[in-house]
């Protein structure tokens, strides 16, 4: 294999690892200091926590990442490895409780909210920041702070503001209506997609068309370009016609010389006509020079 | 004696007898039948009889709970109904097919193309009527799968698009594929006078390997890039096509034409059969799902056949088409093809149609996966 090729390669290898699993496409969406009346833990404290969410189509797991208040700690609490349960399905969210000890499980976190800081999410190489988001010092008690994306299909996440706590779901507009429930609203009898339907159909079918035909036509020699000294040799064999019939006078000579120079010009002489057998010249394994000839060994 | 009697009575309750409804015997009664015309009549029976036996597997009655029955998670038959609720059968079926099909009869005649596109109006007339039947656009879109003449498209979409009636659709689409012979012939003798069915078209020309090999990269890239939505079918409808036409990857063409393709087809012809429970099968929606199939198939037939004999008017009298391939149009293939041949030999024992009809027959494969997609894009 080519040094190129080699070096593409390696290099989409390493890309790839830089981000395995796709931890680029983890945000923290959403985080609140823990007050009374907020969610609680597993033990019964009112905990503070951060969401982080899969923005992605497919599961990530993000076992063996770091989550972080410290930028000169990247490190300082790692989800563990050995849960299973670490895989964050496509478009969900997973709650770690910042309680300051990581030792009560899975989703515990060995620090608490800064606020006034940043949290950061850190990938499993533990030098890659994914994403991060800052506690205002302001945020009013019994608030979050929030990710918000206000096309829930695209979901770019570029309003950040405080609001009311909404764990283990998406931020912003909850309640989507199906392309089912648009299209009942939009065309209840069903006529607007019908003819958007039918024309994409036929349009697809006529391009298609459109394209075999072109290709049909290719194959079979019809836009078979004629070679361009055609008309150089037509005119050289009215040239010569001219000259033989000043040489000797007779015009019936020149005539048939001409004709047979045309012919062979324009080939039409060398027509396969039906109702004719032609003999074509067709090769076969037995003049094969592969087959015949011994391969010559390859210098080195 | 009393623990005898009362272990007696419990086994009892655990047997199909004391679970038995009528909705029970009515639908082991419609697997019967399709299994009787799967072998007696011969009518598709590498589906009837698999969807047949399926359907009585599925409706023996039974005590809820044992972790057998197809809706119950873990079971095994919910195993193998997973490639159905989840839509991987479908694209290893088109796979198969595009491995099995010649696509030369439409390369040869490329215009036989737009017969297919026609052909898929039954799928948006049986969309119109489903909603006025008060379906949601979603349900209707499902139903309206069916006037493709395509099994494994119409379970592929309503998995989509309407998960609680795809067992009816399914049933619906494969029974009336089925009956493709009884309900086309009478609406192309109908549509159409002596003299058009003596039409001789001039014979196909031959294709190259390279036009061959061309056509799955090219009509894929030109679909696909169309219809995104539908890439599961077509992709692997012009994959399966690329992989016979290549030529070095007989093997595989060979596999998924042959032992693939018959795998995949025991499988969803038993599973979907299981899945028409009675409870969830005997209802009237079935019953206007059964109206608006046959309805489709009757609008695609009809749509087909009248779009030939319009079409001719504008042709000269050596480029006409005899509408009878227009019925071919839709994708129950090679069936609808074969009814062409058939009724055309009626009328001309020498006027072979097969080789015609079958280019609007595969044109109507990939229309029909084209309008899946469509459908899915907005409905799904």
């Amino acid at each position: 294999m080519s040094k190129p090729v080699l070096s593409i390669l390696l290099c989409l290898l390493f890309c790839s690892g830089l981000h395995s699993q796709n931890l680029s496409d983890l945000i923290i969406s959403e985080a609140m200091p823990g007050c009374p009346g907020s969610i609680t833990d597993d033990y019964g404290n009112n905990s503070d926590w951060i969401e982080i969410f899969n923005t992605s189509q497919g599961t990530v797991n993000f076992a063996g990442c770091f989550l972080t208040d410290d930028l000169s700690n990247l490190r300082k609490s790692q989800i563990t490895k050995d849960d299973r349960s670490t895989k964050i399905g496509p478009r969900q969210v997973v709650l770690l409780y910042a309680a300051g000890n990581s030792a009560l499980g899975t989703y515990y976190l060995n620090f608490t909210l800064p606020v006034g800081g940043t949290v950061y999410l850190v990938s499993n190489d533990g030098r890659t920041i994914i994403d991060s988001l800052k506690i205002p010092a302001t945020l009013p008690e019994g608030m979050s702070i929030s990710k918000f994306a206000h096309d829930n299909k695209e979901l770019l996440f570029d309003d950040i503001h405080p609001s009311s706590p909404s764990p283990r779901s998406l931020n912003g507009r909850h309640e989507q209506k199906t392309k089912s429930q648009i299209m009942k609203e939009t065309d209840p009898h069903g006529w607007i997609l019908t003819l958007i339907a039918v024309s994409v159909v036929f349009s697809a079918l006529l391009i298609l068309f459109l394209i075999y035909n072109l290709s049909g036509n290719i194959f079979t020699g019809k836009y078979k370009r004629r070679p361009g000294h055609h008309k150089a040799d037509d005119e050289t064999a009215a040239a010569i016609a001219m000259a033989l019939e000043l040489a000797s006078g007779d015009d019936a000579v020149p005539a048939a010389i001409a004709m047979a120079l045309h012919l062979y010009s324009d080939d039409g002489a060398h027509d396969i006509e039906p109702g004719f057998i032609t003999i074509q010249d067709k090769p076969s394994a037995w003049r094969n020079k592969n087959l015949m000839f011994r391969k010559t060994t390859r210098k080195i | 004696m009393e623990q005898v009697f009362d272990s007696l009575v419990q086994f009892w309750q655990f047997t199909g007898f004391a679970n038995c409804t009528w909705q029970h015997l009515a639908m082991i009664a419609i697997g019967a039948v399709f299994i009787t015309l799967g072998i007696v009549k011969e009518w598709e029976p590498m589906l009837l009889v698999p969807i047949g036996f399926g359907i009585i597997i599925g409706n023996i009655p039974m005590f809820p709970g044992l972790n057998i029955g197809v809706y119950e998670d873990g079971s095994v038959l919910n195993t193998l109904y997973q490639g159905v609720r989840q839509g991987w059968y479908p694209p290893l079926i088109f796979l198969g097919i595009g491995a099995m099909t010649d696509f030369s009869a439409l390369i040869s005649q490329p215009r036989l193309m737009l017969i297919g596109a026609a052909a898929q109006m039954g799928i948006f007339g049986a969309y119109l009527l489903a909603l006025a039947f008060g379906f949601s656009p979603s349900e209707a879109g499902a139903i309206g799968i069916i006037g493709g003449a395509d099994g494994p498209t119409a379970i592929f979409l309503s998995s989509k698009l309407a998960p609680d009636l795809m067992g009816a659709i399914a049933v619906c689409a494969y029974s009336y594929m089925a009956l493709v012979p009884v309900i086309q012939k009478p609406i192309m003798l109908l549509l159409t006078t002596k003299k058009e069915r003596l039409i001789e078209m001039p014979r196909p020309r031959e294709v190259s390997q390279k036009e061959k090999i061309i056509f799955p990269i090219v009509g894929f890239l030109c679909t696909a890039f169309i219809v995104p939505s539908g890439l599961p079918l077509l992709g692997m409808l012009f994959f399966g096509n690329l992989l016979k036409e290549s030529g070095v990857t007989r093997r595989l063409a060979n596999t998924a034409g042959g032992p693939l393709i018959d795998v995949v087809t025991t499988l969803i012809g038993l599973t979907v059969g299981a899945s028409t429970q009675a409870d969830k099968f005997l209802t009237g929606n079935s019953l206007k799902i059964f109206a608006l199939g046959l309805v489709s198939f009757i609008i695609a037939t009809t749509c087909g056949v009248l779009f030939v004999k319009i079409w001719n008017l504008f042709l000269r009298p050596e480029r006409k088409i005899n509408p009878l391939i227009g019925n071919a149009g839709v994708s129950a293939v090679p069936d609808s093809a074969r009814v062409s041949e058939v009724v055309g030999r009626e009328v001309n024992p020498n006027n072979h149609l097969l080789m015609h009809a079958m280019a609007p027959n595969v044109a109507g494969v990939i229309g029909s996966a084209v309008a899946a997609g469509i459908l899915l894009g907005f409905l799904g």
